[in-house]
């Protein structure tokens, strides 16, 4: 953004701020056009931006057409999402730091993790379903695979990149190697450690809408699924806005919690 | 100081040998016979069906022809989404106009994963191959853009103020100076998305295919076959790495100047 100061005077961003909120109101005019006033797409793929956004306020009071209001979907995937998230940070963490710490953990550790890392989070869902069914329990698994790889490999790199520079004051003013580590290590590893955490839950909440669409009863993924099979495309739409939304508020909490326990530095 | 260098490398296949081996052997034993092996195959049946499969169909086709098809999926998803994104990304990068018409857009997109747009690309585009070309597309795309659109904005300012100086024009500017500095940054787009994309494709096949790696992986499923399910993973896993290997060292050749000058 701030490259743009040399293309000219400042004043000139309300004009492009005015381009902004007339591009979106001509999508969303020939949008309305195009379903409403023409009729020139079925209805039953894709409904009027009005029938979207009065769908989305109806669904937090209304359990039709799937069994359960927008609260209830947001709760059970937000449950889901954070258990598994939380076991994958618990673990994940740790591994990494571990691993990029200590060489022989690494050396041992290291190849049976490089096979598991290639393989997609969600490729793991029908391995989980038949080990746990359909409930809360495989879905969680998979999210803990899916969050355990980017923690761990954020975590280990930033571990890997502590200043040699550091650790050889810690070791003149004779720190153990473990004081090291939680004193010199770790804290620089933070900013990596946190920025894995917000890339992990990204890819949880992904994950977690895949998982949904292929099994379970309850959550924003069996949401919009279901509304596919019965055609109701309004429903969907306004689906993805919340799972936009919500993955959207959930990666700004973390950024907040980044700003928070990383004060000390300017250029975050 | 060479032969440490020998003695290391050693070191580490060494370990990985007995890391593995010992994962392998854990895995043996905890499925030869047990209750647990009624459900998970052992590792030597595992990797017996896995070479088997190679010659054998599943389904319509062998593991490498399912392969072949999630990656021509792929490959056609993720050419389109790279040339659309980048085109925009840069666009939105330097020309304002360009930014405050799509980046609403873009923004309101950028959030919803991939994934969930899978529901609605079939009311669009019925199950065929259309769907899933729509949505590796879009996984491709948002990270695509991204990515060119900051590395767009990333220009060394004295370089636009030289050229500038030098009498070039708005457009000129763009293909000579904004454009070539974006291609690192692109090329990490490049790297992430083409992964994501390998991603997206599985879990579209599962949700509807007939063929293709997803759909060998939720077909065991329906089957309770464990065998094939896990026979798929290993080779969705094998091929994201060959893609990522593929992808870095292509990077390495075309973007050999911006890393040296690192």
């Amino acid at each position: 953004m701030s490259k743009n100061e040399n293309k000219g005077p400042k004043k000139k961003s309300k004009k492009y701020i005015l381009i902004s909120i007339a591009s979106v109101f001509l999508f969303l005019f020939i949008w309305w056009l195009y379903t409403d006033v023409f009729k020139a797409v079925p209805a039953n793929a894709l409904p009027s931006p009005i029938k979207v956004i009065s769908t989305f306020f109806i669904k937090f009071v209304e359990t039709k057409p799937e069994g359960a209001t927008m609260l209830q979907h947001i709760f059970s995937s937000l449950q889901t999402t954070l258990t598994g998230y939380a076991i994958g940070v618990a673990v994940g963490v740790p591994l990494g730091i571990c691993m990029g710490w200590f060489d022989k953990f690494d050396m041992f550790v290291r190849p049976i993790f490089d096979l598991l890392r290639p393989i997609p989070g969600i490729a793991w869902i029908p391995v989980m379903i038949v080990f746990f069914g359909i409930g809360l329990m495989s879905k969680a698994m998979v999210i803990f695979m899916t969050a355990l790889i980017a923690c761990v490999v954020n975590s280990y790199s930033g571990t890997k990149q502590t200043l040699n520079v550091h650790l050889w004051v810690g070791r003149t003013f004779g720190a153990s190697n473990l004081e090291m580590l939680f004193r010199i290590a770790i804290p620089s590893a933070m900013p990596l450690i946190l920025t894995g955490l917000r890339v992990a839950l990204a890819a949880s909440w992904s994950a977690l809408v895949a998982a949904e669409l292929l099994a379970s009863n309850r959550g924003l993924g069996f949401m919009i699924q279901q509304c596919r099979v019965i055609g109701r495309p309004d429903v969907i739409i306004a689906g993805m806005i919340t799972i936009g939304g919500v993955g959207a508020l959930l990666t700004y909490l973390l950024k907040l919690l980044e700003k928070l326990l990383l004060k000390g530095r300017k250029n975050i | 100081m060479m032969n440490n260098r020998y003695l290391r490398v050693f070191l580490k296949i060494f370990s990985a040998i007995i890391s593995i081996g010992a994962f392998l052997l854990i895995w043996h034993i905890a499925t030869n016979g047990t209750k647990l092996g009624e459900l998970m195959p052992g590792p030597i049946e595992l990797i017996s069906s896995l070479i088997k499969s190679t010659y054998t169909n599943i389904g319509k086709y062998t593991i490498i022809g399912h392969i072949l098809f999630s990656l021509s999926r792929v490959l056609i998803a993720f050419t389109v989404g790279g040339v659309i994104g980048i085109l925009l990304g840069t666009a939105m990068g330097w020309y304002k106009t360009a930014e405050a018409i799509f980046r609403p857009f873009y923004e309101m997109i950028r959030p919803i994963p991939p994934i969930a747009w899978i529901s609605l690309a079939i009311l669009w585009f019925g199950l065929g191959e259309i769907m899933k070309y729509f949505v590796i597309f879009l996984a491709a795309f948002s990270i695509i853009t991204y990515n060119a659109f900051a590395g767009a904005q990333a220009v060394d300012p004295v370089l636009i103020g030289a050229a500038k100086m030098l009498g070039a024009k708005d457009s000129r500017i763009f293909r000579s100076i904004v454009f070539p500095s974006a291609v690192p940054y692109i090329f990490a787009g490049l790297h992430t998305a083409i992964s994501a994309s390998w991603a997206t494709v599985v879990a579209a096949e599962m949700v509807r295919a007939s063929e293709g790696a997803g759909w060998l992986i939720i077909q065991g499923m329906e089957m309770n076959n464990m065998i094939q399910i896990l026979i798929g993973i290993i080779a969705i896993g094998i091929v994201g790495l060959l893609l990522s290997i593929i992808m870095r060292g292509v990077e390495a050749k075309l973007c050999a100047w911006s890393k040296s000058g690192k």
